[in-house]
């Protein structure tokens, strides 16, 4: 199942930043929509649309590769009644067409299967990670807005991106008071590689936003990263350079990297500037950026 | 005598490990050019613990797989034979990708052990399947192929369904020598150690064996103990390297290659040199990449770079096997009669349609549950199921009627569009399209593909057209070709690029983007195909009987063989487009219209077509429900379903 995200692929794993945030969205409910028009049978197949929408206050209702959500995504929770649609890029049509949608929520990346979509009920595509994207975050905000059109629910939309703003700004004023060095984001993929986050990029855009530096300089391919043996780390000359790990890490990596002295001897792995946090979507939209941001500046305001 | 021996293969391993010396000292010179900093000196750190451990990996490596290669070559007397093509390696692959998904804390302590269960699991059944044949040079490889394939897509099933662990996976299965310590070079360099001195005491007795079966056990020597050791060994050695560095492919059939042709003869010549070459190959592979991934972006694993590079060789092999056309015996044991062949096909026929209509009417409800589709739903559920059921039925008739014609064709029951390469044609098609073209939508796809394969269908027949079209290189040409798609599917994979899990979904064949007229279109080509098949049954009747006697019985050997071949690349490339490159049904759907009492050209190509249309059909059904609302691609379920139940059908005719 899930055939999709199976590279790095896992647009979804997510996010939100905030919990606290959709809390604060009024008439976060479930349902009742239908007053102004607005679509109310939504399905979704992207994770970072899905969290979105949750963040506008709306329940989708069904999800491609819902299965994995709990997985991928800590927070926000899906609200149970949600039905699972099957991978993304194979979404069951025979399930799709029983549900009768009023909208369904694409991306680019299904394009293959967009055409097909769109017979089934009218198509909204975002179109945040694509080739020749400059910077992901601000995609990622035009998207927002251009959901909130198909949604009818334009208010939401800048009601949430505003708090977006406020929240990264405050998440800037508190990071400004350390000088921060250069920060090098990656992903365990075994004992001996990792995946570093690199421009463009979710997770690269967030860091200037909020005024950080990116310790790895070489660009990476669309989605923002690039496949590495760990000994490149060591090409980061910034004495000062911090090393950030996301979870998953697979447990026979530590073990390996304890008896490794290029490991032992790389600046960026020493304990006061390495660390690992929890997992976050690398590929998803605002409010994945928003968990970034807040797990982010959580550990470097209690870690200068 | 002795000195001219040695002297291409001194040689050939100077040149490798010069250039290879070069090439490093290009890449650590301008670091010694400078005295290490006192504290932390970057560059000297991984001079010392990341460049020179996987160097020696390298050379380790390389030496092991050549000396494991040159073990199978020797004692099978088979100049194809290594860890690459018996499946040794995919073995220990799949093994490794098993244990790290089922059970990741086995992986800590026990990598060794698991990737030696695997690549022995591997080597038995390919030597059981080859046994029977009598070690026969070319069955024995095609086994291995078979085994190598099963074993890839048990992998890439289990890799679809744990996107989360895959990337790793990937990088596992195409070979990286990257290192950050001396702790894993240094535990491997012992137990490679002890299995070359092991090698090397088999040396004596080996070089008897030369002397042919009679002769070694005139001189008191058991050869069949002395074989089970030395595949023993090689089966070890393979197995060390694959689970401290992954599959690094086909150095340990280039270098005893390479050995043999600069003048390595004797047994004892042939493993030494190979396994200097191996350890100079590798290593010298490994400074170009180590410096190209200087130049460019993306991570390029070694050992699917070394496969790249090292598949074509297979080609250029060929002339060296000596093929000998295999009259097919009849079984010995009768196949059962269950009636008349015009009753059992009758009964097919029924079962056919039974089936046809249980994948249209049958299936997973909205809430899941399993249910007869009502009535009223029709004509929204139907025009959904049925192409999907049309295009798995027409491919898989197509794909049983091209593995009946090349059965017969090379009287080789391990024969199948899967070896044929026009499959791999089709898969390297589509990867130029996702180069050429962003997102190829299906027509591109189609062409593409339609391209791809009938550029390899022409590269194999000039090829094998010195040989006078013998059947049996022309599939070995195929699976040169297949491996070379999968080397290139392999370096994308594990660099992490987008566009492989494209690649990946289209190799495993699935008919979720079958449209009506896709559907419609290939159940036409599968008609008029299958009828051509039906027109040539007489030589589909003769041609087993050998090329003598078929000759003699008036059949004209090389257009028949040309136009048979053209018909089954024809008939796979059809259906590869919906089903993906490999599936098994066209090895399967034969042996089954066999076992049925069908052994008449006529009436098994009837059977076969039925059955195989059955069997597409039940997989894609089983693809669509079993983990509704997910889906499993057809070619993949009926591949896992596939290669067990061939291996027990021909295990129970040995």
């Amino acid at each position: 199942m899930s055939a999709d995200r199976f590279l790095m692929l896992n647009r979804r794993q997510m996010l939100a930043g905030g919990m606290s945030l959709l809390a604060a969205t009024p008439g976060f409910v479930a349902e009742g929509f239908a007053a102004d028009a607005a679509p109310s049978r939504v399905v979704c197949l992207d994770y970072g649309l899905a969290s979105t929408l949750l963040a506008f206050g709306v329940k989708p209702l069904a999800v491609a590769a819902l299965a994995d959500w709990d997985k991928w995504v800590e927070e926000p929770r899906m609200p149970p009644g949600v039905i699972d649609l099957g991978s993304s890029w194979e979404v069951n049509f025979e399930l799709l067409i029983a549900l009768k949608p009023d909208l369904i929520l694409s991306t680019a990346y299904n394009d293959p299967l967009n055409p097909r979509l769109a017979e089934v009920a009218p198509l909204y595509r975002a179109n945040v990670y694509v080739p020749g994207a400059t910077n992901i975050l601000d995609a990622s905000y035009g998207a927002t807005r251009d959901l909130g059109k198909a949604m009818r629910m334009e208010d939401k939309a800048e009601a949430f991106l505003a708090e977006a703003d406020q929240f990264f700004d405050a998440c800037r004023d508190r990071l400004a008071r350390h000088n921060v060095p250069p920060l090098a984001l990656v992903n365990f993929m075994d004992p001996r590689h990792v995946r570093v986050y690199t421009a463009p990029g979710l997770y690269h855009d967030v860091l200037q936003r909020l005024g950080l530096a990116n310790a790895w300089k070489k660009p990476g391919d669309y989605w923002g990263f690039e496949l590495i043996g760990i000994e490149s780390l060591a090409s980061v000359t910034d004495p000062r350079a911090r090393l950030i790990a996301f979870e998953p890490v697979p447990s026979d990596v530590m073990p390996a990297l304890a008896t490794s002295p290029l490991w032992q001897a790389l600046p960026m792995a020493k304990s006061d500037r390495f660390t690992v946090l929890p997992s976050t979507l690398m590929f998803g939209m605002v409010v994945e950026a928003m968990r970034f941001a807040r797990l982010l500046t959580d550990y470097l305001d209690a870690h200068p | 005598m002795s000195l001219t021996s040695h002297a291409g293969p001194s040689l050939v391993t100077v040149l490798l490990v010069g250039l290879g010396v070069l090439l490093a000292w290009h890449g650590i010179a301008p670091i010694l050019a400078r005295p290490e900093l006192q504290g932390y000196d970057a560059d000297y750190v991984v001079l010392y613990n990341a460049t020179l451990p996987r160097l020696a990996m390298a050379l380790i490596c390389g030496g092991a797989l050549a000396l494991s290669g040159a073990l199978f070559q020797q004692v099978l007397r088979n100049p194809l034979a290594s860890p690459t093509t018996l499946g040794v390696s995919a073995g220990a692959n799949l093994a490794i990708v098993l244990a790290l998904l089922l059970s990741p804390g086995l992986i800590g302590w026990g990598r060794d052990l698991v990737a030696l269960v695997g690549s022995t699991l591997a080597a038995c059944l390919v030597l059981l399947m080859g046994l029977r044949r009598g070690f026969s040079p070319f069955s024995l490889v095609m086994a291995g192929l078979v085994v190598s394939l099963w074993c890839g897509a048990l992998s890439s099933v289990l890799v679809l369904l744990n996107e989360r662990y895959l990337v790793s996976l990937f990088i596992w299965g195409a070979g990286s020598l990257s290192q950050q310590s001396w702790t894993p070079t240094l535990s491997l360099l012992p137990k490679v150690g002890l299995a070359a001195v092991a090698s090397a005491l088999l040396l004596r007795p080996l070089a008897l064996i030369e002397l042919g079966e009679a002769g070694a056990t005139a001189l008191g020597v058991k050869t069949s103990h002395l074989r089970a050791m030395a595949i023993a060994l090689a089966v070890l050695l393979a197995a060390f390297v694959t689970s401290a560095v992954g599959v690094i492919g086909f150095i340990g059939l280039v270098a005893p290659t390479l050995a043999r042709l600069t003048g390595a003869r004797r047994s004892g010549a042939l493993l030494f040199w190979s396994t200097l070459i191996g350890a100079g190959l590798l290593f010298f592979a490994d400074s170009a990449l180590l410096l190209l991934a200087d130049k460019v972006n993306d991570m390029l694993p070694t050992g699917a770079v070394t496969a790249l590079f090292g598949s074509p060789l297979l080609l250029v092999l060929l002339p060296l096997l000596k093929t000998r056309h295999r009259v097919m015996v009849e079984r010995a044991l009768r196949p059962r009669q269950i009636g008349s062949p015009g009753r059992v096909l009758l009964l097919g026929f029924i079962g056919a349609m039974a089936v046809v209509a249980l994948a249209l009417l049958f299936g997973r409800s909205v809430t899941g549950g399993w249910a007869f589709l009502s009535p009223s739903l029709y004509g929204d559920i139907l025009p959904l199921r049925f192409p999907r059921v049309l295009a798995a039925f027409a491919s898989g008739s197509m794909l049983a009627a091209a593995g009946l014609i090349l059965q017969r064709l090379t009287g080789n029951e391990m024969a199948s569009p899967e070896v044929l390469g026009i499959s791999a044609g089709a898969t390297l098609g589509v990867t130029i399209a996702v180069f050429v073209v962003a997102d190829p939508n299906l027509g591109e796809q189609l062409g593409f593909a339609a391209t791809g394969s009938l550029a390899v269908l022409a590269i194999i027949f000039l090829f094998a057209a010195r040989s006078g079209l013998a059947p049996e290189r022309v599939l070995l040409a195929g699976i040169a070709l297949s491996a070379m798609v999968d080397a290139v599917v392999g370096v994308l994979a594990a660099s992490g690029d987008p566009r492989a899990s494209f690649l990946m979904r289209w190799m495993s064949g699935s008919t979720y983007n079958v449209t009506m007229t896709g559907a419609v279109s290939v159940a036409v080509i599968a008609v008029i195909l299958l009828f051509a098949a039906g027109l040539l049954r007489r030589w589909l009747d003769l041609l087993p009987l050998g090329p003598s006697a078929a000759g003699a019985l008036g059949v004209p050997l090389a257009s028949a063989r040309l136009l048979l071949l053209l018909l089954a690349g024809a008939l796979s490339g059809a259906a590869t487009l919906t089903v993906g490159p490999l599936s098994f049904v066209g090895l399967m759907a034969p042996h089954l219209a066999r076992e049925v009492g069908l052994t008449r050209a006529g009436p098994q190509t009837i059977g076969a077509v039925l059955i195989g249309g059955m069997l597409m059909t039940m997989a894609d059904f089983l693809g669509r429900t079993i983990v509704h609302p997910y889906e499993i691609a057809a070619g993949l379920v009926s591949a896992l379903i596939g290669a067990p139940v061939l291996i027990l059908l021909m295990r129970r005719r040995a």
